[in-house]
């Protein structure tokens, strides 16, 4: 099967995940396992940088549906950056753009966080 | 067989009598008569021939003896001659002139005497040699066999070669065949190969035994040489019958006496040998266990009562750790591995076990767990490592642990105690950890099959759920006039989360939706089933596909997990105008196909248990699609164009393509037709997510009826 791997860093108040690879039923476990991790260390200002995600399966799709409830109620959020067509494609159809904040570039998703941050 | 014998022994009878008469004839002609000499050794010889036929029986050849049982036999048979030839010692007679190397008895007491005292040792030479026999022969060689045979030859040939010489005369003929028969008794005497495979007790029995039986066979040996009328008494009796009598107790003194010592220097290593033999016979029931898998407490019941045996334990039992738990990290933690279950106890009360454990022992199995080496305490109660018992408690003087340790790690501990302190040496601990080793397999097989019949049975309810599963997919293509329309529905799994359905609204409206549950199999299938439900219920109330989607959200988003959704396109087709109504939410868009190339659409709208009734409702928009008469739409799941190879995917322009377009083909046609491209693109391997096909084509306006 596909591998899939995630790599962690910090941006100042910001946590950032790459993901790469294949995120499908098999691998989805791997992304909750980071999600928990984030959340038990009150980590709650999240970006996921999909760059290098190749493929995303509903399951996968799922695991994002689980986290953002508890993430938003302690005043973070996970947003996500720098999707390929095809994988933005799949985020599309169902709607998740209405639920998301979904930016070309990591950069730009960091910036929202900074006025967030600021605002504060 | 008995009438035989009693033939025989009445032939003897006979014989002896006229034996009798002979002698007394003789005595009273003092003739020398060859024919008469003759007919006396011949009486002789048929007397102990028919005697030996008829103990025969008694000593049959069998396939394996008792030596100390026989030994025991061969000293009563021998006591009782003894005595009885103490006995005729007191019998009054003046015994038998010696004149010109002949004997001549002097009056009838001593001939009567003669002929009693002949009877008693022949027969016990006759069984002397018989006991021999089966001692030599116990471990039934070729060569063992062989050489007795030859011995035996070598004694009835000696016996012979003296017929017919004067009692007090000597041929060189029959010195040499005595030697030569002694030599061989010496060779067979051997031949002790039953000494070794007694246990300890009896080796004890067999040294006393021999001992007597050396003793005695010299006793009387010299007792009928010293005595002259007892000797004489044979001689004249029969000399063959001397010879045979004498070399019958020399041999059994030789045998004895080689016995004895044998068994003197067997003596040591007695218990050494014990041991080995109960290993052998444990290993041996050991093998046993094998058969045993298929009942978990029978495997259980058996490990723990050979543990018992195998070293004279006097309680045992068996510990098994969850298989969760089997893990060695686990394992290093602080509190150890709490949880085990203890089965198969033997004289012990879960009672006693608990108390033990609480005092030291759950502590000492972990660090038995963690060397993966058996704990030897010998001082229960003087352990530092457990605590001190109160004074009620019944606790065992010494106690063994042995780690269960299998391929996959470890997976309990056997226990065995002793009353005795000091009761576990270092053969015990080897033996019992080889057996655990056993029982470990055996325990690990057992394990095995029961979760084979285990995952047997849930095939079996997999296939039953696929079958389920079927049944709620329409039975049957709607009956509506003015529709052509086809479908398909394939699990990659036994069971998965694509749904398909239609219901016929009123006389002219076909509602068709297409759904996919997020994820894949068991899971997604029940989703699958509470879609279905949805549907039926609330598609005859909700006459619009957007009113119907967001009751069926409201609905879902109260029973649906955080992690699932559900993606669903529904369309109401209106036979009589050829308008088709269509929803999406979060679903493949639509093709449809008229009489250029399909044409996607793609109204608005999110997955279904996405998100709260007011984000939802805003993302969902209808749109109303006006079919031409022929046209077709094809309504699939992400199954089709996800389909892929090599990471390259069937997309959505394959779709099309091979869709065509309206150009008259049936509906079931052209599902073929998508199937075939499908199939050809994964080069007919296995699909990998549920795929599922719906197409309708519009045939035109139906005149009412």
């Amino acid at each position: 099967m596909s591998e899939f791997t995630i790599a962690q860093r910090e941006r100042e108040a910001v946590h950032v995940l790459e993901l790469k690879g294949y995120l499908d039923a098999h691998t989805a476990p791997k992304l909750e396992e980071a999600f928990q991790g984030l959340l038990k260390d009150q980590r709650f200002n999240i970006i996921v940088n999909c760059k290098d995600l190749s493929y995303i399966s509903s399951a996968g799709l799922g695991v994002f549906m689980a986290y953002i409830e508890d993430v938003r109620k302690n005043n973070g959020d996970i947003k996500l950056s720098n999707m390929s067509t095809k994988v933005y494609n799949v985020f599309d159809l169902l709607g998740f753009p209405l639920l998301y904040e979904i930016t070309p570039d990591e950069q730009d998703a960091y910036n929202k966080f900074g006025n967030a941050l600021t605002r504060k | 067989m008995k009438f035989r014998r009693v033939l025989f022994v009445v032939g003897a009878f006979v014989l002896l009598l006229l034996k009798f008469a002979a002698d007394i004839f003789r005595k009273n002609v003092e003739l020398q008569m060859g024919g008469l000499l003759a007919l006396r050794e011949l009486a002789a010889v048929g007397i102990f021939v028919l005697i030996f036929m008829a103990l025969r029986p008694v000593f049959p050849e069998r396939a394996s003896i008792r030596p100390v049982r026989w030994l025991g036999l061969q000293l009563i048979t021998l006591g009782v001659f003894l005595v009885v030839m103490l006995l005729l010692g007191f019998l009054p007679g003046d015994g038998f002139d010696a004149k010109d190397l002949g004997l001549l008895p002097l009056d009838y007491p001593s001939l009567f005497m003669a002929s009693l005292f002949s009877l008693f040792a022949g027969i016990l030479a006759i069984v002397n040699f018989q006991i021999l026999r089966d001692l030599v022969l116990a471990s039934r060689t070729k060569r063992g066999r062989r050489n007795f045979f030859i011995f035996m030859l070598l004694v009835l040939a000696t016996a012979a070669s003296s017929a017919l010489i004067r009692p007090l005369d000597s041929s060189v003929v029959t010195g040499v065949l005595f030697g030569l028969a002694l030599c061989f008794a010496l060779v067979i005497a051997f031949r002790l190969p039953w000494i070794v495979y007694l246990t300890k007790r009896e080796k004890l029995l067999a040294l006393t035994l021999t001992f007597f039986l050396f003793v005695t066979f010299s006793v009387v040996a010299v007792l009928i040489k010293e005595s002259s009328s007892l000797e004489r008494g044979l001689l004249y009796y029969s000399h063959p019958l001397q010879e045979f009598v004498q070399l019958s107790l020399i041999t059994g003194a030789i045998y004895s006496g080689m016995a004895f010592i044998s068994t003197l220097f067997h003596l040591p290593t007695a218990e050494a040998f014990d041991r080995k033999r109960s290993e052998l016979t444990s290993i041996h029931t050991l093998s046993k266990l094998v058969t045993q898998v298929f009942d978990f407490n029978e495997l259980m019941e058996t490990v723990t009562s050979m543990t018992l045996q195998m070293v004279g334990a006097q309680s045992a039992w068996i510990e098994l750790l969850p298989v969760a738990q089997r893990d060695t990290t686990v394992m290093v933690g602080e509190d150890g591995f709490a949880g085990g279950q203890v089965v198969g106890m033997k004289n012990i009360a879960r009672g006693e076990i608990e108390e033990l454990q609480g005092t030291g022992l759950h502590y000492l199995r972990t660090a038995a767990g963690r060397e993966r080496k058996p704990i030897v305490v010998d001082e229960v109660a003087r352990d530092p490592r457990f605590a001190a018992a109160g004074s009620e408690t019944n606790r065992p003087g010494s106690l063994v642990i042995v780690p269960l340790v299998s391929h996959t790690g470890l997976i309990g501990f056997l226990y065995a105690t002793k009353a005795g302190t000091f009761g576990f040496v270092k053969d015990d601990v080897e033996l019992i950890s080889t057996f655990a080793d056993q029982a470990t397999i055996a325990i690990e097989n057992s394990r095995l099959i029961k979760t084979s019949i285990e995952r047997e049975r849930l095939v079996q309810e997999m296939t039953l759920a696929q079958d389920m599963q079927r049944k709620l997919l329409p039975q049957r293509l709607p009956r509506l006039p003015g529709i052509d329309l086809d479908a398909l529905s394939t699990p990659a799994f036994e069971v998965g989360g694509d749904y398909y359905d239609y219901v016929v609204l009123s006389d002219h409206e076909l509602g068709i939706i297409v759904g996919d549950v997020s994820g894949k199999g068991v899971p997604a299938a029940f989703y699958m089933s509470e879609v279905k439900g949805i549907f039926q219920s609330l598609s005859p109330l909700y006459k619009s596909p957007r009113e119907f989607m967001l009751r069926a959200n409201t609905v879902l988003m109260e029973s649906i997990d955080k992690h699932s959704f559900v993606s669903l396109i529904y369309g109401i087709l209106d036979v009589r105008t050829g308008h088709f109504q269509i929803a999406r939410a979060g679903h493949c868009p639509l093709l449809h196909v008229g009489e250029g190339s399909g044409v996607y659409l793609r109204p608005d709208g999110m997955g279904l248990g996405l998100a709260e009734h007011s984000i939802f409702a805003g993302s969902i928009e209808e749109q109303t699609i006006r079919l031409r008469p022929g046209d077709l739409c094809v309504l699939y799941t992400d199954g089709v164009t996800e389909a892929h190879r090599n990471g390259e995917e069937f997309g959505y322009e394959r779709l099309r393509a091979a869709a065509g377009c309206a150009d008259g083909r049936t509906a079931a046609g052209v599902k073929d037709d998508i199937l075939l491209a499908v199939d050809a693109f994964i080069d007919h391997g296995a699909p990998h997510d549920d795929l599922t096909l719906v197409v309708v084509r519009w045939l035109g306006p139906v005149p009412q009826s």
